[in-house]
């Protein structure tokens, strides 16, 4: 690595060093309480693969280039220089770390591992070392955001092609759109995926409350969150924005996608619009006895807490209502909410495909699946679903994994 | 070397509760008064052999460094750490907010409160590593103590009766720190803290053991004769008093005897540990709370 590439990823680091990232970096005792948090860890044991493990690395590096301490006695703190070996380990390190920020539940500080891997993810763009499918995602949401008319004809026919499949869970008021596009003045924006299973039972909902609601035109995943670049996070989350604000909705309500939620809710700014994640509307309709449902699922079902949505999010109790309206036997995983352990898919890690190592690397969510005893599992996030579907499958668990939106759905009451 | 005699005079004689030790802990005194009033070439013809001869020549420069040690760079490290301190809340909690909020939930009602209560009864390591918090809470608590013991010496502020020969605890606060100092250091060498561990954690602990080392034994030696140690907290605190008035002057002429030279290195290893504490982790003291906002907040 060439002296300029280095200055140039010393003036990224240094674009990271707000105040709570100098504390994370500066308070650290290495006092070892946060190893055993990491689902990682636990599954592979290697300190590389802890909290700390990973953070050190970025923090070596900040007493090398940033700190009295690192200039005058480097072996104090065993300093790392910046040069290409680090990169592969910054790599290592921030790429194996799902953000789940369980750790935050063990440190004695509450250090932030996933924002001390923002540097690393940023230093890895810079140095052109970023996992080039995130890019590409991120880029591509980005690129439909400046272009949202190139897109339009066949996204609205794509909507009316899968209407029939709406109308199957849910009967829609004569006169009324099963998917409406564009309302203004519509109460609820709803920002789906870009499967259609993101939006069917979600219809069925909404028409089922009788909501005065719209389908955004973009979808919710922000491939720049898991890329840790601000600014391609800020573009994708600002498409959704824009058109919340064109179309003076009050609330715009995420699919089931727990980085969405986070980053719309908490990272983007404040909004003239609330921001719910999908299951508190669903709550919302089932307590003002807008829907009904009946208790179909009798086979003991369980829930996972995704990681962004309940430690990061603070949505706990409605998932939970939500499910004693429509199932009958239910048991908590253990353990639960702001301990549960992360499913190991986040952090892009799921969209990146590495499938072996998320299978490695979750071990423990596979026991702890397998301990509750329970031959469902639902959840509230794409992601977990995605990788609870490989792990049962991986460690043959034999569970079935689902949507929560969905099981409502097929649980709604047509009176 | 004399600085060697006197340590081992000192020693052998604190061990033996005075006799055998005699004939060294008079040359070391004799050796340390000659430089406050006689020349070295003096002091040399009345001493009985070559070899006090040879180390009288040096008690001088010993005396320099000794009362160097216990009162100008006494007040430059406290200064150079307060202002170092300083320097680094500054550099820290001077820099831009982060963009959004960090805080994890379920949320507390009062995020002030909660940080204050993960600041001081740290939960988390209450859950996840009990052992290793009874000890501390244990040690933190004697740090506490530690420091008010400290201030007690001083005439004006009175903890302990002021005609009590003894600090705060009676060497029970040294024993409260110097015990978990020591599973501290244990645990590092064990993994996984081993892994984790650098060179300045190692020697942070070392250089704060032999601090608290050489302090216990001034407060145990109080107890451990009738005689007792040489000096008490009531000399200390002429001492002290010196160091809060600024009058520069030289404390060995209130502390006499031979164990004079065990506060010496007490106050050194006090002179390094607030060199090294803003550069430390023991920064962790003033970063706790501002940082444990960050997760309720
Ligand atoms: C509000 C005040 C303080 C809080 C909340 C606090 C908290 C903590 C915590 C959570 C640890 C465990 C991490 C570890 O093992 O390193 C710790 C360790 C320690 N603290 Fe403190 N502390 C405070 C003040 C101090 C002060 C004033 C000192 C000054 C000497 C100090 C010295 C130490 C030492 C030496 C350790 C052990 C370090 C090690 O294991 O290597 N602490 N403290
Ligand atoms: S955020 Fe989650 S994955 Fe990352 S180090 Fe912490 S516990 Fe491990
Ligand atoms: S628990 Fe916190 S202070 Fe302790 S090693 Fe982990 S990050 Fe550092």
């Amino acid at each position: 690595m060439d002296a300029a590439t280095q200055d140039m990823l010393k003036n990224l680091f240094e674009t990271k060093l707000n105040s709570a990232m100098r504390l994370y970096l500066e308070t650290c005792t290495h006092c070892g309480a946060c190893v055993e948090a990491c689902h990682v860890y636990n599954s592979m044991p290697e300190m590389r693969y802890s909290s700390v493990g990973r953070s050190e690395i970025i923090r070596k590096v900040f007493l090398k280039y940033f700190k009295l301490q690192g200039k005058i006695a480097p072996w104090l703190g065993e300093t790392i220089e910046l040069d290409d070996v680090t990169m592969d380990r910054f790599y290592d390190a921030a790429y194996s770390c799902t953000g789940c920020r369980r750790c935050m539940m063990y440190c004695p500080f509450g250090i932030d591992t996933q924002m001390i891997m923002g540097i690393a993810k940023l230093l890895l763009i810079g140095a052109d070392k970023e996992p080039k499918l995130l890019t590409m995602l991120a880029d591509m949401s980005i690129a439909k955001g400046e272009d949202a008319e190139a897109s339009k004809a066949g996204f609205e026919e794509a909507i009316a092609n899968i209407e029939p499949e709406v109308e199957a869970l849910w009967k829609t008021a004569p006169g009324k759109k099963t998917i409406p596009l564009n309302v203004e003045g519509a109460d609820i924006l709803y920002v789906a995926l870009s499967p259609k299973h993101s939006i069917i039972p979600a219809a069925a909902i909404l028409n089922a409350a009788d909501a005065s609601w719209t389908l955004s035109s973009f979808e919710a995943v922000n491939f720049g969150a898991f890329m840790g670049d601000s600014k391609r996070m800020m573009a994708i989350a600002q498409r959704i924005i824009a058109e919340a604000e064109r179309l003076k909705v009050k609330t715009v309500a995420i699919v089931e996608c727990g980085t969405a939620y986070r980053v719309m809710k908490q990272q983007t700014g404040k909004h003239p619009f609330e921001v719910v994640a999908f299951v508190e509307l669903i709550a919302k309709f089932l307590r003002e006895g807008k829907i009904h449902t009946t208790k179909n699922i009798a086979e003991k079902l369980t829930y996972h807490d995704p990681c962004q949505v309940a430690r990061n999010g603070g949505v706990y109790e409605d998932p939970r209502y939500v499910i004693s309206q429509i199932a009958s036997d239910f048991k908590e995983m253990t353990p639960n909410r702001e301990m549960n352990w992360c499913c190991g898919g986040g952090g892009g890690l799921v969209a990146m495909g590495e499938l072996e190592f998320r299978m490695k690397s979750s071990r423990v969510k596979a026991d702890q699946v397998k301990a509750s005893g329970a031959g469902r599992i639902c959840t509230i996030c794409e992601n977990c679903q995605t990788q609870l579907t490989d792990l049962s499958e991986h460690y043959e668990l034999g569970v079935q994994v689902d949507s929560l939106a969905n099981l409502v759905a097929h649980a709604l009451i047509q009176e | 070397m004399n600085a060697l005699f006197s340590l081992a005079a000192s020693a052998v004689q604190h061990l033996t509760g005075a006799k055998l030790g005699s004939f060294w802990s008079k040359a070391a005194l004799i050796l340390s008064e000659s430089a406050d009033a006689t020349s070295g070439a003096t002091v040399a013809a009345d001493a009985t052999s070559g070899a006090t001869a040879a180390a009288v020549a040096v008690s001088p420069f010993l005396n320099a460094i000794e009362y160097t040690i216990v009162v100008p760079l006494l007040y430059f490290s406290v200064l150079f750490c307060i202002v170092g301190i300083i320097w680094r809340l500054y550099k820290i909690l001077g820099a831009p907010p982060a963009p959004y909020s960090l805080k994890i939930y379920p949320s507390s009602k009062s995020p002030g409160l909660g940080a204050l209560k993960d600041t001081f009864a740290m939960p988390q390591l209450r859950r996840h590593k009990p052992l290793f918090w009874v000890f501390l809470v244990i040690f933190h608590i004697s740090l506490i103590m530690l420091l008010l013991g400290h201030l007690d010496i001083l005439p004006s502020i009175s903890i302990v009766p002021e005609s009590s020969r003894h600090m705060v605890g009676a060497g029970l606060v040294g024993v409260g720190v110097t015990v978990p100092l020591l599973y501290f250091l244990f645990r590092r060498f064990r993994t996984p803290v081993r892994e984790l561990s650098v060179p300045a954690d190692y020697l942070l602990l070392i250089l704060i053991l032999f601090l608290f080392l050489f302090g216990d034994l001034m407060s145990w030696g109080n107890s451990w004769t009738p005689n007792g140690f040489v000096m008490t907290k009531q000399d200390f605190s002429l001492y002290f008093q010196g160091l809060a008035q600024f009058t520069f002057a030289d404390p060995r002429a209130v502390l006499p005897g031979s164990h004079y030279h065990f506060l010496v290195i007490h106050v050194l290893l006090a002179d390094l540990f607030f060199i090294v504490l803003p550069f430390s982790k023991i920064l962790h003291a003033f970063l706790s709370y501002p940082i444990n906002l960050l997760r309720r907040k």
